[in-house]
């Protein structure tokens, strides 16, 4: 009977750490699927350039650009697909890429500041 | 997408590169019609002050495919949206830099057409006034254009 009981206790325990941790997994679900998303969905401008010049996002990423420059800059893509306004000081803009494809901008008052997000 | 302004094909039909090659002429030539006008004055020279109307007059046909081409490149590049900050100012000086420019030239042409009367002496404080608008504007302009920075 003691037997019994002590295995029970044992299984319990065994079947308690084990739901715990699947709980904790779950919690952790949404962080890890943060963590597999790009970082890097904001591009900077300055110094005459936009940073990083070339950047890899999946479908459905909102990239956002600031102008870190003294200078005004704008980011329009070469197909019009998107256009921002005159970005002056720490002005940003964002677009949503819903389409898979690679998009190649330029800054329209400086064109040899060139860019491209290419979306996976 | 690069602009090389060597490069008469790209300078004719890119869309806004015109500006920053036109906008070199009137300045040189207005600073120097400036600077004709006062060695004219100190020197009581006819010849100098002959150079100084024929540069100016340079300097004021060409104020006009100037603001023409900078116009231009507001509603290509920029396709009319409401300026501010740095552009805003570069636009505004550079209308008031081209009237002032016109100003001082009238003022020469009219003297010229009547060489009884003599050419009045405050012209010259208004073309040291015209000299501070248009480094002002071209400071700004080449700040906007990157020629100080590696674009």
């Amino acid at each position: 009977m003691r037997r019994i009981v002590s295995t029970a206790v044992l299984f319990a325990t065994t079947f308690g750490v084990a739901f715990a941790g699947l709980r904790a997994g779950e919690r952790n679900l949404p962080a890890a699927a943060a963590q597999q998303k790009p970082d890097a969905t904001e591009v900077k401008i300055d110094n005459f350039s936009f940073g990083p010049a070339e950047l890899k996002v999946p479908v459905g990423t909102t990239v956002t650009w600031t102008n870190r420059d003294d200078i005004p800059h704008t980011a329009v893509s070469t197909d019009k697909s998107f256009k921002s306004k005159v970005l002056d000081t720490d002005e940003k803009f964002s677009f949503t890429f819903s389409k898979p494809g690679t998009y190649e901008y330029f800054c329209s008052i400086h064109p040899k500041m060139t860019g491209k997000v290419v979306v996976q | 997408m690069s602009v090389n302004p060597f490069d008469l094909k790209t300078v004719l039909l890119a869309k806004h590169a015109q500006h920053v090659v036109l906008i070199h002429f009137p300045i040189a030539l207005f600073t120097v019609a400036v600077a004709f006008d006062f060695l004219a004055q100190w020197a009581k020279s006819r010849s100098l002050a002959a150079a100084a109307y024929f540069n100016l007059l340079l300097a004021a046909g060409f104020t006009i495919p100037v603001v023409a081409s900078g116009l231009a490149a507001w509603q290509f590049a920029l396709e009319g949206q409401k300026l501010k900050g740095i552009l805003l100012m570069h636009l505004v000086l550079g209308c008031i830099s081209a009237v002032v420019i016109w100003v001082v030239f009238l003022i020469h042409l009219r003297a010229r057409r009547a060489p009884e009367k003599s050419l009045p002496t405050y012209r010259l404080s208004l073309e040291a006034i015209a000299v501070l608008l248009v480094v002002v504007t071209a400071h700004l302009g080449g700040f906007l254009s990157g020629v100080n920075g590696p674009g």
